[in-house]
This record gives structure tokens, C-alpha cells and sequence, in this order.
């Protein structure tokens, strides 16, 4: 009996772009729906020049809402959330740090929950409402986490601190932080190099036991 | 990352008919998938989407309670059943990861999670489970976290979840569904033994898609544990770690039940170990013998020698705190 | 003398003047400006360690979509400073010179392509071949070819401890360690002209930079513009200018257009340095008194084979105690690996690690409390120099750590403390770095608004530089601090030292100080300013929009006749599972004697950020090299451990506070380096009075306390 995980894997990239994208091209069954015939366009494609067309094929349509701003986009499917914030909508406050889900300063809000951006794709999110943390102020009014950050210089360089505030507030909202031992455990998924943890832990508690709304 | 297609196929029957093909590749919640895709350790021509279907739930059934294979694991963490019926799972997969990442993670993503052998991630290096027959990096290498149980000469990674220690404890059942029809796989035959062919994890055969796991009724809620030993106190795989529950009557074991992970290729269900604490009263001595039990014919690597003691050391910590020593 | 600046509460004093920046998302950092026409550029590092490259297929990667260029050695634009005539035998990596491979990872090609994505996919499809060399990476199978670099020292008597009543002699292991800060390190490379360039980059000195970047391309350092108004902490890890550095502004000139280069986390392990794997052996012995006879110091770190990186591993055990005997040896191992670069107390920590352990082994051969043994050796004038302290607070630094921390709550018997099931243990370390003053100009203009805005071309990586400029500006000039507005991280500001070696509030902070009261005199100056201070209405009156200067600050020739060093106790309490072998740190004091604390808050951060490095140190830090194939195992964030919150309990910062009378007119003394500094023994020596076991190669995992 085969195994379906793992898959089939190519031992070697013997197949560069331009053989994976024929057979894509000819496996497409978007092809089919255009009135083009294939050979033109299998030969545009291994030119490598067409960019267009490349566009045509392997970008899939995608909406999302940011920060309350609808956007449609035209992506590759293999763009993460991470890289569309930083890279399309000039969105950089949510942060590269390891681009592997290790530590937590991409941390963003998909439907209100956290999640690393960086293992998102942007396709798998399309349709959802993300928050970022230029979408955590109200205008010029900072969120009460990013004055208690702030107030207890729960930061540093800062270069964590986006994550470690949009995680702090989810932390808050799921209902762990009743102690300095579950803030500990449930912040435990952003890294900071500059060793602000003891100041994050007395951020959140302050907002916390100030019970304004997160 | 090599550039792939991605679809939503709209029900679980299209699902189904789109994934029994070369090359293809579910993403649920990604976390370790996408991970392995952007450091070229798997390389899918199609990826499929199943995110959108109907696998979320958690409710008690005929045969205990089902928890769907969409299902989060942050939800299910939390989650009132599970909490009430079997708070050693919810323990092993608080155990796990980090918040972020258990709001993406998956009950079957979780289950068919790779391992986290460092020759497996760096496809410059030997790996048998990665590219069969270019060797095993790990032997002979840093194999600190690797198995002492099960292993062969072929690979010696061990299934890095949590969650799964729990389930195969419980006696959990995966379901699952092919053009076929559905089939049940007991969770402690589900995964492998790496043998001959590290590359195959587990028994999902192709086109097969998990529709989530059934964990029968038992009476262990009261006296159960899951032990994480790691190398920091969170966010950290486990140098070993202990799944123990007991039913107890008064201070007599009627019924237990131990695994381990971070010690094989797959959750290590401790058999005899749970066989030498039935019927036994509950005392640090009675421990001691199961956990000597439970690491008789284990292999190390030199790098993790050191889990001849930490392995038994850590059943007897998991042990003393389910029956409420500690 | 007192401090001219105000002596405020440490848990006090104003927050971030970049805060809201930092919190909101706005702060840019060095990959994140919108750079018209921007293309991407991806790594490929070599899979051996040693040898040459023999053939190298690009065409793939090249015919990629979206590719641009493949950068290898074959058609690297030519780097002008590879290639003058007074080129070193051994320096820094030339990248893409040659076929040469030095180390496992060494870059071998730079795909530049129209998105990440694709950079990143042609990247893979890049293939080389090699010729295989017989490696070495392991430093402990090389010990026996240590070159001794350096002239060994000796004060008094060689290996006076052998012939002490009391002596421990030990063999110390520090592994390899990764800065590993948060941001990645990159670069954003436009040239605006054939010889005019414009970066973005992630360092710890934009004029460095410049000056670097500039003699590579051979153009004025005028020509290049670097920006870094943010760093995203740094360690150490961007002092230098580093070859992908180069290699980006390369590019950038080949393809035409900007290139933005962000290192992978895998390429931070090795691009941009590390704290060397070191061995150290110590010899040291006491009276039954517990009066120091001798200290004997040897340490052996690892280097590349292609440059030479030396720290002052040794050096503190030449001044940390007052002993009539010591003598020190530092030998380097080449080995191929990437060259090292000092990290966050350089050479101090790694020494302070064998030094603070091996006396805290001898307090127990003596049967005298640790603080006590400390106490009974301090150097009350400096043992290397014999000159007189500018300051030293020590005494009290112990006094305070050891209330706060419950000192007297320590066995004295290792082993005997137990509480809930958990073995309870004390330690303490201690720790020094010199304190520096350089050179700095700060333009400082007060305008019509009321702004009193300061300028210099330093970098903030985190300490609160910035923070600290404000502070002593807004003292200088009786304004509000909130009214203070600092630029700084940009080459075209007046130059100032890297961001390093714990001197920048005392350089820059002096010149602030300095440049704000001469501003003040000027504003005296004017018509009616020696009865007003209201500088606004100054400026109105003699319609003035603003009144500026721009002062060169130096350190006075009075220091010449003083040892200046900064000094830090750290305080550890630690629970040891005794089944598990499970440590946590429960309690964390830390006492720094760094002179007047100019920005408490940002001071006590920096000092609680040290201590938690050093935790790191004790516990979990190691970067590993499989020998075999002379490669990195643990590259990333998941196998690489640093501290996560769960490790770290709330840490305190205290500080002795007392300025010093000469080194700055503020009093300040640096505390970046000695917050790390002296952590990780007081760590170990806290695990070996909970349990009576002593480790000796960091880091403390579980497996090796059970």
C-alpha cells in the first residue's frame, strides 16, 4: 500500500520552473477556459520572459481585509501572510524574525486570534479579517496594551514588540492571564532577545487588572 | 519555495477525489508543512485546502468523545468535553508548541506531523526518511533528542508531538475516509516504526483523509499527567515526556495507562509498564519498578544516553502526580 | 563630586522618546523602506567546510522567473578594496573572490530576483560542486594547536596557587554562542551615481559603515549615505561591516538597482559572528584565611582560518581581585568555521564563566561564604595598573544584591535546602568591563517652538540611547523632557562611536551635556538671557527662529591618572527537581555599579535584559557543529534555545548610584556588558549549592543534573 504521507517527493529540483509551469500550463484546467492555444503560451513561459503570463497562471485572486481595509489582491500562492503585509502592503510593522514559526514576532490577528504570519499562506487566509499592529490604535489613541508597553518599557529595540503586544492583547482576550505563571507560559511563543520579558509580564498584568477592553 | 497550485475543492467528497494524486498535498493549518515547503524538505506540486471543512467539531458519540480533524488545538485544549473526560489530553497539547501556533495547528495536522530531526530538515545532509538510501545523518551524529525505542539501523528521528502521547494513552482511534469508504486505525497502530522505510511516518494509505479521532469513555480524568521535560520551560520539543493515567480505587491502581514521547518514531505506548502497576498500590516504590519496566529494551546513540535515567525518572514524576503524591 | 545631572528614582524617570513608534509598528527598521524598484536578493551558502568550489551551475537559477542576476565569484562587479596592494595576510571574508571554501555556509552566490519568493526558489536551484579539503571545526580535538596570541602575563610568581594550602584547579567549556537578535540582519543598497550610494542597513555605527562600504568601492565616505535610525538589537553582531553587506551594494551595481538583502535566521548563525567556543583552565589557590596566593588563567577560544579574532578572556583574572600572584596564557584555534565577533561583554563573560565559578569552588574548599571570600580579596586600587579607582561601589553592590535576593537564607552545605520537593540553591558572580569615554559631536538647537532638538550619527540597538540623550539634554537645558527631540542613526548627522563596549552614554551623553551648555551660554548671550531662561521668549525677542550648536566633545587628560571600570553582582536563586534534573530560575537580582543612572528606566531594562542573556548562557545556549560534515545542526530558533518568557522570573535591577567624579561631568558608567557579565556563574554556582553537582561545560541541561 503507498503511503500518502509522505507524498511523493522529488528527490532532486530537477524540475525547474519552466518544465513545472508547462506542466501546469497543461494541467491547468484554467487553460482550457481561455481561448488560447497552449503552445504559444508553453513557449512564452519558457522563454522566461512572458511575466504576464506567469502572472496569469500562478497568481491566485485573494481579498482580505486589513486593518478594516478591504484589498484585493493578486498573489503567488506561495506568499505568506508575513511577506504580503511586509513586501505588498507596505504593512512592516509585523516583523521577520526567524520566518519559521520559531518565534513569534510576526505575530498577527486572523478573525481575532493569534497566529504566526510567517506559516500563513496568504490564499489559506483569503476572505479573513486580519489585524496588524498599525490596526491596534484608534487614530492617535494608543490600544491600552501599547501605553502599558510603553508605561513598563516592555521593550527594548522594539523589533519583537509588534508581536509581542498583538499576543499580549490575544492573551488577554483568551482568558490567560490571571497570573504572572499563566501570562509566562501563554507569552511563551514570542522571543525577545533583549531580555524585556519581566516588563511585558507587568504590561499585561497592569492592563489586565485595569479591565479596560482589549 | 517551489511554486505550486493551490485549491479549495467544496466538499469533502471533491477533497477526497483531488488528494489520490502524485505530488498532491493537504494543508490544514500549515505549521508544519509550510514550514518544510520554504526550507525545500518537501516540495508539493498542488497544495489542497481543507481548512473550510465541516471537521470542527467536538461532541460525545456512541464511541466516546470525537474530536474533528479541523479541529485547533488551542480549541481543543479548552474545550469543556475534553476537559471534563480526558484533561490529560488537554495537558499534552498545552504542553505543545506556542498559543500562536496551536491556533493554526490541526488535530490531524498534529497526528501527521513530521519529525524534527535536524538531518531530516537540512537537505544537505544524510537523511533515510527524507531521501531514502542517502543514510542516517543522526547515527553517529547529534542524536540527543533521538529514540531509544524502535529505532533501526535505517532511522532513528522520533515523532516529535505531543498530542499524539495522549491519544495513543487513551486508546484514541483515528477515522478516516478514502473513495473506499471510511476505516478506523487503532492510534497505536497508526504510526510506524521507522524499519526498512523511515520515509513512510504512518499507515495512511494514499487518498485516505482523516476525518478526525474517537477517544473511548474511561475513568481516568481524575488521576492523569502529561510530563514535558525540554531544554527551556516552554516552546521547546521534549527531551522525553510522559502521558500517565490511573484509575484508582482508594489507594489501588484498578487501571492505568503510560506513554511516552520524544523516545520513538512513534507516541510509545508503555504496555508492560501499565501491566506491573495493576492492582498495585499507589507508592513511589510501586513507580519505580513500572518505569524500569518501561525502559527494558531500550537502544541509545550516545547522545541520548542520557534517557536511560530521565526516561524512568520522568514516569515516576508523571506517576506521582497523577495519583496525587506530588 | 556630585553628578551634574539630577539624581532621580531608578523605577522611575521618563519612558522611550521612541516608544510610540516602537508600539505602533512605525519604527522602520533596515529591510522595511519603500525603496522604488527594489529587487530581492537570497543566499546561497556553501555545503562544505573546506576546499574549493570546482564547478557551479547558475543556469537554472538564472533562467528562473524573475531572476536577475546570479552573483558567484565568476561575475561579481570587482570590489576595488579586495584588491590594493596592502592587503593583509589574514582579514576579514572577501566574498566572491575566489573558489575558496573556509567554512560550511560561506556565501557562494547571491540570486537577485524581482520578489522574495522567487530569490528565494531560484536560490535552491543553484548547484555546486566541489573539491573536498580534510576540515577541522571541533575545538576541543584541536586544543594542542592553540598559537598563543598575545604576551602571556605574570605579576608576581608563576603558578603561585600550586603551592596555596587551598586550590582549585579546573577546566572550564563555553560553547559556541549566537547574538541571534531579533531583526535580521539586512541591507537595502541603491547607488544613486556611479559613485554615490545610499543604504539602509542594520549596524551598530553608521560611520563605520560608511567609511567601510566606502573604502570596498573605493568612493569619499561622503558618497555614501547610511541610514539606521533603528536597530533591531544587535549584541555585538552588527560592530562590523559584514560581506553580505558588501555583496548587496555589489549587486546593486551589477543589476542596476536597489537590492534588498535580509539574512535568513539560518544565515545569522554564519554571517554576522558569534561569541568562540572557548576552553579555560584555572588554577587558584588561598591561605586557609581565605586570602587569594595566586590565580593562573589559561583559555584557548576558536577563530576562521582566514582572520584572527581575539577577546579579553583572561583579562579578568589579572584585575578582578586583589592577588599578589597571577599569570594568564590566551591561545586561538583556527579552525573552519566563520570568524567570531565580540558579543555583549566580550572575553569579560567568557572569563568572568571560569573565573567566578573557580572562585566560587574555592569558597567551598574554604568552607567561607562566597561573598565573604570576594570581600576578603577586593582590590581597593587596581592590581593591573596599581593607579587609583575613578569609582568603585563593589562592596555595596554585594551588600545590595544580597539583601534583596534573601543571601541569608543560602546553606552553606550544597544539597540541603529543600522546598516543595524542589532543591532550593544560592549563587552569586561577579563582574567588570572597562569604563570608556570617546569622542562625540552633538548638534544641539533649541527652536522658536520650544523643541530642543539633538543630533549625532550614533545608533540606538536598544540600550535607550536616544532616551538617555534627552534626559540629559532636558537637565542641561531646564526643559521639559517631552520637548526633546533626538535624531540619530544617519551618517550625514556629526559623528559619534559605534554603539558598543558600554561607552555610548558616556561619550554621546557628554557631549550632549557639553553641547547643551554651551547652547545655554549662547542663549545667556543674547539680549536679556542673563536674566531668563524662557528661551522661546528669548528667541522672539531678538527674532530668532532658533539658535544652534555643534560641539566637539572629549574626554579630559585627567583620566590618564585612573582605573575606570564599571561593576556588577549578580544574584541567583535557583529550584532544581531532583528526579528531572529540571532547573528554574526563581529569583534574579542583579546590582550594577555604573556610576550616576542617568535614564533609570531604560537602565534598569538593560541591566534585566544582560541578566537574561546570561540565563541563557547557563542554561540553554549552544550552537553545535556536527565534525563530521563541519555544519551547524541547530541553525534556527527552535534548536538553538534562548530564553522564552516561561525561563524568567521577574528579574530585578539595582544600582549602587553613585556617580564617578571623573569619567563624564553625568558620572555615568557604561552597563551594557556588565549586565551579562558574571550572570551565568552566579547561575551554575546557585545549581551546584542546590544540589552539590559542579558543571563545567555550559550550558546546564537537564541530562546533566540527573
Amino acid at each position: 500500500m503507498k503511503s500518502k504521507n509522505p507524498p511523493e517527493e522529488p528527490a532532486h529540483e530537477d524540475n525547474f520552473l519552466e518544465s513545472s509551469r508547462r506542466d501546469f500550463l497543461k494541467h491547468s484546467g484554467l487553460l482550457t477556459a481561455i481561448a488560447f492555444t497552449p503552445s504559444p503560451l508553453v513557449k512564452a513561459a519558457q522563454s522566461g520572459l512572458d511575466e504576464k503570463i506567469a502572472d496569469l497562471y500562478e497568481k491566485v485572486p485573494v481579498s482580505l481585509e486589513v486593518n478594516g481595509v478591504k484589498h484585493q489582491l493578486s498573489i503567488e500562492p506561495r506568499v505568506t501572510l508575513l511577506d504580503l503585509l511586509r513586501e505588498q502592503l507596505e504593512l512592516t510593522g509585523t516583523k521577520k524574525g526567524c520566518d519559521h514559526g520559531q518565534c513569534g514576532a510576526c505575530t498577527v490577528h486572523v478573525d481575532g486570534h493569534r497566529v504566526n504570519s510567517c506559516l500563513t499562506l496568504g490564499v489559506i487566509v483569503s476572505g479573513k479579517k486580519i489585524t496588524t499592529i498599525e490596526g491596534l490604535a484608534k487614530g492617535d489613541q494608543l490600544h491600552p496594551m501599547q501605553e502599558a508597553f510603553i508605561k513598563h518599557d516592555g521593550f527594548q529595540c522594539g523589533y519583537c514588540t509588534p508581536g509581542q503586544i498583538m499576543s499580549a492583547v490575544a492573551c488577554i482576550r483568551e482568558g490567560h492571564a490571571n497570573s504572572e505563571h499563566e501570562i509566562r507560559e501563554y507569552m511563551s511563543g514570542n522571543i525577545c532577545r533583549c531580555g524585556a520579558y519581566p516588563n511585558i509580564v507587568n504590561a499585561i498584568q497592569e492592563v489586565k487588572e485595569g479591565g479596560q477592553a482589549v | 519555495m517551489k511554486q505550486f497550485q493551490y485549491s479549495r475543492p467544496a466538499t469533502q467528497q471533491a477533497v477526497i477525489d483531488a488528494i489520490n494524486k502524485p505530488g498532491t498535498k493537504i494543508i490544514a493549518g500549515g505549521t508544519n508543512l509550510v514550514d518544510l515547503m520554504k526550507r525545500g524538505v518537501t516540495a508539493p506540486d498542488k497544495l489542497i485546502d481543507i481548512n473550510h471543512l465541516p471537521l470542527k467539531n467536538i461532541s460525545i458519540g456512541k464511541g466516546g468523545l470525537q474530536i474533528g480533524a479541523l479541529a485547533l488545538n488551542s480549541v481543543v485544549s479548552e474545550d469543556k468535553l475534553v476537559l471534563q473526560n480526558h484533561p490529560l489530553l488537554s495537558m499534552a497539547l498545552k504542553a505543545g508548541a506556542s498559543p500562536q501556533l496551536r491556533n493554526m495547528a490541526t488535530v490531524g495536522g498534529n497526528i501527521l506531523q513530521r519529525t524534527r530531526c535536524a538531518y531530516f530538515y537540512d537537505t544537505t545532509m544524510p537523511c533515510n526518511k527524507r531521501e531514502p538510501g542517502s543514510g542516517c545523518g543522526a547515527i553517529g551524529g547529534y542524536n540527543r533528542m533521538h529514540a531509544i525505542f524502535g529505532a533501526s539501523d535505517k532511522c532513528i528521528a522520533v515523532h516529535p508531538s505531543d498530542m499524539c502521547v495522549a491519544l495513543v494513552a487513551l486508546d484514541a482511534t483515528v477515522i478516516v475516509q478514502s473513495k473506499k469508504g471510511t476505516r478506523r486505525i487503532p492510534f497505536a497502530d497508526f504510526h510506524r516504526l521507522p524499519g526498512e522505510h523511515p520515509d513512510l511516518d504512518n499507515n495512511l494509505a494514499a487518498g485516505e483523509l482523516i476525518l478526525g479521532v474517537e477517544i473511548p469513555d474511561n475513568n481516568f480524568a481524575k488521576n492523569s499527567y502529561y510530563l514535558k521535560i525540554r531544554d527551556r520551560q516552554s516552546y521547546a520539543f521534549a527531551l522525553v515526556s510522559v502521558a500517565a493515567a490511573l484509575e484508582l480505587d482508594g489507594n489501588t491502581i484498578k487501571n492505568a495507562r503510560l506513554a511516552m514521547g520524544g523516545v520513538a518514531h512513534k507516541p510509545w505506548r508503555l504496555v508492560e509498564a501499565e501491566k506491573a502497576l495493576v492492582g498495585k498500590t499507589v507508592s513511589a516504590e510501586t513507580f519505580n519498578i513500572a518505569a524500569q519496566i518501561a525502559i527494558q529494551g531500550a537502544k541509545t546513540y550516545g547522545g541520548n544516553d542520557f534517557k536511560l535515567k530521565l526516561a524512568p525518572a520522568t514516569i515516576t514524576e508523571a506517576l506521582k502526580h497523577a495519583s496525587g503524591l506530588v | 563630586m556630585e553628578s551634574k545631572i539630577k539624581v532621580k528614582d531608578p523605577e522611575l524617570g521618563p519612558s522611550r522618546v521612541d516608544g510610540r513608534l516602537k508600539v505602533t509598528g512605525a519604527a522602520k527598521y533596515s529591510a522595511e523602506y519603500s525603496v522604488k524598484g527594489v529587487t530581492y536578493g537570497v543566499l546561497v551558502g556553501s555545503t562544505i567546510a573546506k576546499g574549493s568550489i570546482t564547478s557551479l551551475d547558475t543556469r537554472a537559477a538564472e533562467r528562473a522567473p524573475g531572476v536577475l542576476a546570479v552573483i558567484t565569484y565568476q561575475n561579481c562587479p570587482e570590489i576595488p578594496g579586495y584588491h590594493t596592494p596592502d592587503q593583509p595576510a589574514k582579514g576579514p571574508l572577501k566574498i566572491f573572490l575566489d573558489n575558496k571554501i573556509y567554512f560550511n555556509g560561506q556565501p557562494i552566490a547571491l540570486v537577485v530576483a524581482e520578489t522574495f519568493e522567487r530569490a528565494l526558489y531560484a536560490a535552491s536551484l543553484v548547484k555546486a560542486q566541489y573539491s573536498k579539503d580534510g576540515h577541522q571545526t571541533d575545538l576541543k580535538n584541536n586544543l594542542p594547536n592553540g598559537i598563543a596570541k598575545g604576551k602571556d602575563y605574570v605579576r608576581g610568581q608563576e603558578d603561585a596557587y600550586k603551592s596555596a594550602p587551598v586550590k582549585v584547579e579546573q577546566e572550564y567549556l563555553l560553547p559556541t554562542e549566537v547574538h541571534n537578535p531579533m531583526e535580521l540582519h539586512a541591507i537595502i543598497a541603491r547607488w544613486d551615481a556611479d559613485d554615490k550610494l545610499t543604504i539602509w542597513d542594520k549596524t551598530q555605527g553608521v560611520k563605520s559603515t560608511q567609511r567601510n562600504i566606502a573604502s570596498a568601492f573605493k568612493i569619499p565616505n561622503d558618497n555614501v549615505q547610511v541610514n539606521a535610525p533603528f536597530v533591531g538589537g544587535a549584541f555585538g553582531a552588527a560592530l562590523r561591516t559584514w560581506p553580505h553587506e558588501i555583496a548587496a551594494v555589489a549587486a546593486a551595481k551589477l543589476v542596476k538597482r536597489p537590492v534588498k538583502l535580509l539574512l535568513s535566521r539560518a544565515d545569522m548563525f554564519t554571517s554576522v559572528g558569534y561569541r568562540p567556543q572557548t576552553w579555560q583552565k584555572i588554577g587558584i589557590g588561598a591561605t586557609t584565611d581565605g586570602k587569594l596566593v595566586g590565580i593562573t588563567h589559561e583559555a584557548t577560544g576558536q577563530t576562521s582560518v582566514y582572520e584572527d579574532f581575539t577577546e579579553g578572556v583572561v583579562n579578568i583574572s589579572q584585575l578582578m581581585y586583589a592577588s599578589p600572584n597571577v599569570n594568564t596564557k590566551y591561545k586561538l584555534v583556527s579552525l573552519n568555521v566563520n570568524t567570531p565577533t565580540p558579543m555583549r561583554g566580550p572575553g569579560e563573560a567568557t572569563g568572568a564563566w571560569a573565573l567566578e565559578s573557580a572562585l566560587d569552588e574555592l569558597s567551598y574548599a574554604l568552607n567561607i561564604d562566597p561573598i565573604e571570600l570576594r570581600l576578603r580579596n577586593h582590590a581597593d586600587t587596581d592590581p593591573l595598573s596599581g593607579k587609583p579607582y575613578s569609582s568603585k561601589f563593589l562592596k555595596e553592590a554585594y551588600q545590595l544584591g544580597a539583601d534583596r535576593i534573601g543571601w541569608s537564607e543560602r546553606r552553606q552545605q550544597p544539597g540541603t535546602l529543600v522546598k516543595d520537593g524542589w532543591l532550593v540553591g544560592y549563587g552569586m558572580g561577579a563582574g567588570m568591563f572597562g569604563a570608556y569615554r570617546s569622542n562625540a559631536t552633538v548638534t544641539a538647537r533649541l527652536q522658536v517652538d520650544g523643541t530642543l532638538v539633538l543630533q549625532t550619527a550614533v545608533t540606538d540597538i536598544g540600550p535607550g540611547t536616544g532616551t538617555a540623550m534627552a534626559a540629559i539634554g532636558a537637565e542641561v537645558m531646564g526643559v521639559p523632557v517631552e520637548k526633546v527631540k533626538i535624531f540619530l542613526g544617519d551618517s550625514s548627522l556629526p559623528p559619534s562611536p559605534t554603539q558598543g563596549g558600554s561607552q555610548v552614554t558616556s561619550t554621546v551623553g557628554a557631549a550632549v551635556y557639553d553641547a547643551c551648555s554651551e547652547l545655554k551660554a549662547k542663549f545667556k548671550a543674547l539680549e536679556g538671557g542673563a536674566t531668563s531662561n524662557d528661551y522661546v521668549q528669548l528667541l522672539t525677542a531678538n527674532k530668532l527662529p532658533q539658535l544652534e550648536v555643534t560641539t566637539v566633545s572629549k574626554s579630559g587628560a585627567e583620566m590618564g591618572n585612573y582605573a575606570a571600570y564599571s561593576w556588577s553582582v549578580h544574584f541567583i536563586q535557583v529550584l532544581v527537581n531532583p528526579v528531572t534534573g529540571v532547573v528554574r530560575v526563581n529569583k534574579a537580582v542583579s546590582v550594577a555599579d555604573a556610576g550616576h543612572i542617568v535614564s533609570p528606566k531604560t537602565a534598569a531594562s538593560q541591566i534585566k535584559g544582560g541578566a537574561i542573556m546570561g540565563i541563557g548562557m547557563a542554561l540553554m545556549e549552544e550552537a553545535l557543529i556536527d565534525h563530521r560534515y563541519g555544519r551547524l545542526v541547530n541553525n534556527n530558533f527552535g534548536d538553538y534555545h534562548v530564553p522564552v518568557q516561561a525561563d524568567i522570573p521577574q528579574v530585578e535591577a539595582l544600582f549602587v548610584n553613585k556617580p564617578d567624579p571623573y569619567l563624564n561631568p553625568m558620572g555615568a558608567k557604561g552597563m551594557g556588558e556588565i549586565a551579562t557579565i558574571g550572570v551565568a556563574p552566579a547561575v551554575v554556582n546557585a545549581i551546584y549549592n542546590a544540589t552539590g553537582k559542579r558543571i563545567r561545560e555550559l550550558p546546564v541541561t537537564p541530562d546533566k543534573l540527573i
